[in-house]
């Protein structure tokens, strides 16, 4: 599926549950800080583009890609260590969220702020990746 | 030891539950649902359980790593009233790891906001 496509329903899906105007929403506005959403907000989206594109996002399934990438067996215990990020696990998120501004991302960050990065191209990004795994499951 | 707290609004809580019929089932137990649904106050309730199931996460310190399901965390009430967590799955089996026997819970809310407090106990 077209990456425009699915940008234009999470900009739509965004707009309905923020209440933000259409203006405001653009690939790199941060949920929380640029359209000032809350954390169930965020199941608000996730909901809706479940709907919409018949795919299942599992809580905490954006972070969950770092252990999985390159199919790099890491362990949690190299990534977090007492809910902080290691110097890996930044070096990991980084990678895997490319759309995130890695000036953020900063030495001390603690694993429960990840959902603060999001931006609307992260949850581009997530819906891309499950419609692909979906369509080639058949 | 860990700690964790959580406050959530009662109204976002019922527009989430008109909104979307998944969410209902995907973060309750039919237990918890059960419970609830018998309630004046259904969403008073509903906001309290979500409450608590996030201060467990947070008192877990529940990383970024394992994909848990929020019904993997069930309040349930004793007979006197008082909330019980039971946990299941990968809850569970964190609990086991990180040694913790019981994890203690006080709710609360009025007709706005729900409150939850959570503490982990450690077992020998």
């Amino acid at each position: 599926m077209d990456e425009k496509v699915i940008y234009e329903k999470v900009k739509e899906s965004v707009v309905e549950a923020l209440g933000v105007d259409e203006e405001e929403v653009t690939p790199s506005a941060v949920l929380f800080d640029d359209l000032g959403a809350e954390s169930l907000d965020l199941l608000d989206i996730v909901f809706r583009l479940e709907k919409e594109f018949g795919i299942k996002i599992p809580r905490g399934g954006i972070q969950a890609e770092a252990l999985s990438a390159e199919g790099e067996s890491l362990k949690e215990e190299d990534l977090v260590v007492d809910g902080v990020l290691t110097p890996l696990g930044i070096e990991k998120l980084k990678m895997v969220m490319p759309e995130v501004d890695p000036a953020r991302i900063t030495e001390g960050f603690r694993a429960d702020d990840i959902p603060t990065l999001f931006t609307v191209q992260t949850f581009v990004n997530i819906t891309k990746k499950l419609v692909e795994d979906k369509e080639k499951a058949g | 030891m860990g700690i964790g707290i959580d406050i959530t609004e009662v109204s976002r809580i019922k527009s989430l539950a008109e909104k979307h019929e998944q969410f209902l089932t995907r973060v309750y137990t039919e237990k918890e649902i059960n419970y609830c649904n018998k309630k004046k106050n259904k969403y008073q309730h509903y906001a309290a359980r979500f409450a608590a199931k996030e201060s467990v996460l947070k008192a877990l310190g529940v990383g970024w790593s394992q994909e848990i399901k929020w019904t993997d965390i069930e309040v349930v009430n004793e007979p006197s009233g008082k909330p019980r967590i039971n946990t299941y799955g990968k809850v569970k089996r964190l609990m086991e790891q990180k040694e913790v026997k019981e994890i203690l819970i006080s709710l609360s809310h009025t007709s706005h906001h729900a409150i939850a407090s959570a503490q982990l106990i450690k077992g020998e």
